[in-house]
C-alpha cells in the first residue's frame, strides 16, 4: 500500500474521479460487447465532444473566479455563422473566415468583461444578457436557414492527421508520434522533477517510484497510441482532439504557472484580500470572462466543422454542458477551487456516459435523466466530503496548490 | 497489433479485386493492393469507395442484420408513430432494429448515428433534425459501406446519401393552399378575403418548399384581390416559425390579430401544420374572432377531431404508415442485393444529385375524413 501509494504520489484518493471514468468505460465495453474500446468510438467521442470540453476550459476559469456565463452557446453560434456567412456571401478564404470568428469571439468576451469589470454587473446578467443578444443575432443574420461552411473547415471539426513514414508500424504514424512525445515529454518532466527534489526535499519521492510511475504512463499513453492509431486507414487521433489536447495543456500551464493564473485563484478565493494584496481584480475579470468567449467561438468552430455547415439552433444549451463538467470536475460554486485536468476528466465523464448509452441503445430521453442524476452525485459527494471534514475528493483529484492555499 | 490492419488491407485486396473483375479497375494504386500490411494509404481507401459509387454497385448484406433509424425527436405524433412502426415492422421482417430519438439536437444526432455505424448498422434511416449539418457524419458512414435512407426530410450538404423517402413538400403546400381557397368560398361568402401566412420551421428544408408550394396557388389570387394579407406579411422569413414551435406561432398570431384585426375579420390563415393550426385557432378564439379557415398538415389525432367537428377546416394527411412501407421496401430491396429502386426525381442536395422518392400526401376535411382514415382504425375511432 505504501509502495501504491508512493508511485501515484502521495494520496490514493486523488484518483477517484479518474478510476470512476476508467470503471466507466470497462463497464460499458463488457455490456456492448466490446463496442466502446475500439479505435472508431473513441475518435468519434473524441470529435463529438471536443467543442464542449473546450468550452469547460473557459468555464473553469469564469466559475473559479466566482462568476458563470450562460452566454457561451449562443457566442459559439454566433461566431460559427458569421465565419459560414463571410465565406459564402462574400468570398472570404476559410482562414480569414476563421480569423473573423475568434475575432468575434474575442470583442463578445471583452462586451461581458466591460460590464462586468467596470459596471460591476454580476457575469450572470451579463451573460443573460449576451445569450438573449447572440442568440438573437444568429436567428437575425441566418434568417433562421443553415449556411453551409467551407469544405477546408471540416479537417478540424472531423478531419484526421496525415498518414506518412513507414509501413510497419502498422498504424497512423502521426498518432504514433504524437503518443511518443508525450511519453518523453512526461518521463523528462518526471525525472527533472525527482533531481530538484533529491537534493532539497525530505520526503521525496524514490527513484524506483518514479520509474515505475513512468513505465505506467508509458502503458496508458502507448495503449491510446494503438487506440487511436490502429483504426481505418486514413484515420487517426482527430484533429479536433488535438486541438483540445494542446488547449488543455496550454489552459494547465496558464492557471497552475503563470501570475494570472495565481491572480484567477486569489481572486475567486477571497476578491478582498486579493485586491488588498495587490492583485488587479478588474483585470482578472476582464481578461477571464474575455477567454471564455474567445474559447467559445473556437468550440463554435469545432462545430461547425463537424456539421459541415451552421445552423441557426447550434450552441443552445451548450453552457449547461459546459457548466456540469466543471462542477463534475469538483470546481466549487462558491469560487476559488477547481482545475483543468479534473475538469476535463469530469467532461470525460458525461462524455462516456451519453455515448456509452447511446451504444446500448438507450434514449435520449432516459440518457438526460442518468446524467442529471450523475451530475448530482458527483457533486454532493463532494460536498459531503468536505462538510465531514476531509478535504475535496474531486477537487484534490489533481494536486493544485494554488487551490488549495486559495481554499 | 498488425492484425488488424491486416486483416484490413486483405480487406481492401479483395475489393479492389472485385472492382477490377467487374471491370472498372481503373484505380489510382492498382499497384499498392498486391503489396502487404500497411503500405495501403488513404488514397487507396478513397479510390475503393469511389469505383463503387462511379459503378452504383449495391452489395447486398445478410437477413437480420442491424438497421438504425434516427429519428430527430418524438413531440410530435408523426414521429412517435414512425417510431413505433419503424420498431414493429423492420423487427417483423426479420431485421435487428436500433430506433433512437435525437431529442432535436444535432450533436446528439450526430452521435447516435456514429454509435449505428459502430452497432455495425447495415442501413442507416435519418429523420434529420438539420437536414445540412449531418455532413461529415454521413460521409463517415459511407466509407464504413452503410446505406443512408433519408426519411421525410432531405439530406443537404453531403455526399453520404443514398437516397431519400418524402412526400412531395412542394405538392403539400399546393394542397394546403388549395383546400384554404376551397374553404373560404365555402364559408366565408365573397371575396375579397383577409388572409395571413404562417410557414414552418427553417432549419426544416421542407419548410420553404410548403410555403412556396402554397404561395404558387396563393399569389395570382392575391395579385388580382381575391386575397388580402392585411399584415402585408409575405415573405417566407416573415412568416417562418422557428423549430415549429406553435407558442412563437400563436405568439406571432396573437401580435397580428391585436396590431392589423382590431376593426376587421380574419377569414383564413395558411398553417403548415396542425399544431401551429390549432394555436393559430386558440388565438383567434382567444381574440374573439370568428374561427378562421385554417389549413394544416400531419392529420394529428387532436386536428382531426377538430375538422371533424369544424373547428379545423382541413389537414393533409402524410400517412407515416405509407412513408415508413417505403422505406422497408428500400431497405428489403438493399438487402437482397438488388439495389435502389428506380425513381424520376432526382433533387441536388448541394454536392450531388439524390435519387428521391416522393410520394402523394392527401387532403382532408370534414367531407371525405371518413373514406381517407377507412383503413386506419385509430383515427377513424376520432369520427365519432
Amino acid at each position: 500500500m505504501k509502495q501504491l501509494k508512493q508511485v501515484l504520489g502521495g494520496d490514493l484518493r486523488q484518483y477517484t474521479m479518474v478510476l470512476a471514468l476508467a470503471l466507466l468505460i470497462l463497464i460499458f465495453n463488457v455490456i456492448s460487447g466490446g463496442r466502446m474500446l475500439t479505435s472508431s468510438n473513441f475518435q468519434n467521442l473524441l470529435s463529438g465532444n471536443a467543442y464542449v470540453l473546450v468550452l469547460a476550459l473557459g468555464m473553469l476559469m469564469v466559475i473559479v473566479i466566482g462568476q458563470i456565463d450562460l452566454s457561451v452557446g449562443s457566442v459559439a453560434g454566433f461566431a460559427g455563422m458569421v465565419m459560414a456567412l463571410v465565406a459564402k456571401n462574400y468570398n472570404v478564404p476559410w482562414w480569414g473566415a476563421v480569423l473573423i470568428a475568434l475575432a468575434i469571439g474575442i470583442l463578445a468576451g471583452a462586451w461581458h468583461g466591460f460590464f462586468l469589470s467596470q459596471l460591476g454587473i454580476p457575469g450572470f446578467i451579463t451573460t443573460l444578457g449576451g445569450m438573449m443578444i447572440f442568440r438573437g443575432g444568429v436567428i437575425w443574420i441566418s434568417h433562421s436557414i443553415s449556411v453551409p461552411a467551407p469544405e477546408q473547415l471540416k479537417w478540424f471539426g472531423a478531419g484526421y492527421l496525415p498518414e506518412w513514414g513507414p509501413a510497419f508500424t502498422g498504424m497512423n504514424n502521426s498518432t504514433l508520434l504524437l503518443g511518443i512525445i508525450g511519453i518523453v515529454c512526461f518521463a523528462v518532466g518526471q525525472l527533472r522533477k525527482y533531481n530538484s527534489q533529491k537534493n532539497n526535499a525530505v520526503d521525496a519521492t524514490p527513484l524506483w517510484a518514479v520509474v515505475t510511475r513512468i513505465a505506467l504512463m508509458t502503458v496508458l499513453i502507448g495503449y491510446f497510441t494503438y487506440l487511436f492509431g490502429s483504426g481505418r486507414v486514413g484515420t487517426s487521433f482527430p484533429v479536433p482532439g488535438l486541438i483540445l489536447l494542446l488547449l488543455t495543456i496550454i489552459y494547465h500551464i496558464i492557471t497552475q504557472r503563470t501570475k494570472f493564473g495565481r491572480h484567477v485563484y486569489a481572486v475567486g478565493g477571497n476578491k478582498a484580500a486579493a485586491a488588498l494584496s495587490g492583485v488587479n481584480v478588474k483585470r482578472t475579470y476582464f481578461l477571464t470572462m474575455m477567454n471564455m468567449s474567445f474559447l467559445a467561438a473556437v468550440a463554435g468552430i469545432l462545430f461547425v466543422g463537424r456539421s459541415t455547415a451552421a445552423g441557426p439552433a447550434d450552441g443552445t444549451s451548450w453552457e449547461m454542458d459546459a457548466i456540469a463538467s466543471v462542477f463534475i470536475g469538483g470546481a466549487a460554486v462558491s469560487g476559488g477551487v477547481g482545475t483543468i485536468l479534473a475538469t476535463i476528466v469530469g467532461g470525460m465523464v458525461m462524455a462516456v456516459l451519453n455515448n456509452g448509452l447511446m451504444l446500448m441503445g438507450v434514449g435520449a430521453d432516459k440518457t438526460q435523466v442518468i446524467k442529471g442524476f450523475v451530475l448530482l452525485a458527483a457533486v454532493a459527494f463532494d460536498v459531503y466530503n468536505k462538510k465531514s471534514g476531509k478535504s475535496s475528493i474531486i477537487g484534490k483529484l489533481f494536486p493544485s496548490s494554488e487551490s488549495k492555499k486559495a481554499a | 497489433m498488425m492484425k488488424k490492419r491486416t486483416l484490413l488491407s486483405m480487406a481492401l485486396v479483395a475489393t479492389m479485386a472485385l472492382a477490377t473483375f467487374t471491370g472498372c479497375g481503373g484505380s489510382r494504386e492498382g499497384a499498392s493492393s498486391t503489396e502487404p500490411a500497411a503500405d495501403t494509404t488513404a488514397t487507396t481507401d478513397d479510390a475503393a469507395s469511389d469505383d463503387a459509387a462511379t459503378t452504383g454497385e449495391y452489395p447486398g448484406f445478410e437477413e437480420g442484420a442491424t438497421i438504425g433509424v434516427s429519428l430527430p425527436w418524438l413531440g410530435t405524433q408523426n414521429w412517435k408513430e414512425a417510431e413505433e412502426m419503424f420498431t414493429a415492422q423492420l423487427e417483423e421482417a426479420g431485421y435487428n432494429p436500433i430506433v433512437q430519438a435525437a431529442d432535436q439536437k444535432v450533436t446528439q444526432q450526430q452521435q447516435q448515428i456514429e454509435s449505428m455505424i459502430e452497432n455495425g448498422a447495415k442501413v442507416i434511416v435519418v429523420g434529420p433534425v438539420d437536414g445540412s449539418q449531418l455532413g461529415s457524419v454521413l460521409e463517415q458512414a459511407k466509407e464504413a459501406g452503410v446505406y443512408v435512407i433519408g426519411y421525410d426530410r432531405l439530406l443537404e450538404n453531403t455526399s453520404g446519401v443514398d437516397g431519400v423517402v418524402q412526400f412531395g413538400s412542394v405538392k403539400t403546400g399546393e394542397l394546403q393552399a388549395q383546400a384554404l381557397l376551397q374553404g373560404l368560398e365555402d364559408l366565408k361568402g365573397d371575396a375579397p378575403y383577409n388572409i395571413e401566412l404562417f410557414g414552418g420551421g427553417p432549419a426544416d428544408p421542407n419548410a420553404p418548399n410548403f410555403f412556396k408550394g402554397a404561395m404558387s396557388v396563393l399569389q395570382p389570387k392575391i395579385d388580382d384581390g381575391t386575397l388580402v394579407v392585411v399584415s402585408g406579411q409575405t415573405d417566407f422569413t416573415q412568416c417562418a416559425t422557428v423549430d415549429w414551435d406553435n407558442a412563437k406561432a400563436q405568439s406571432r398570431m396573437d401580435s397580428l390579430i391585436s396590431g392589423f384585426y382590431s376593426d376587421k375579420e380574419i377569414d383564413g390563415v395558411l398553417s403548415p401544420n396542425d399544431g401551429i393550426a390549432r394555436a393559430i385557432i386558440t388565438s383567434c378564439e382567444n381574440a374573439g374572432q370568428d374561427i378562421p379557415v385554417v389549413s394544416g398538415l400531419d392529420a394529428e389525432n387532436e386536428s382531426v377531431e377538430w375538422v371533424w367537428s369544424g373547428r379545423q377546416y382541413s389537414t393533409v394527411a402524410k400517412p407515416t404508415s405509407d412513408l415508413v412501407a417505403k422505406t422497408i421496401e428500400i431497405i428489403d430491396s438493399l438487402q437482397a442485393g438488388n439495389g435502389m429502386p428506380s425513381t424520376d426525381v432526382k433533387v441536388d442536395n448541394g454536392v450531388i444529385d439524390v435519387l428521391v422518392y416522393e410520394l402523394p400526401p392527401v387532403v382532408v376535411t370534414k367531407d371525405n375524413a371518413k373514406e381517407v382514415f377507412a383503413d386506419d382504425p385509430s383515427r377513424l375511432e376520432l369520427l365519432k
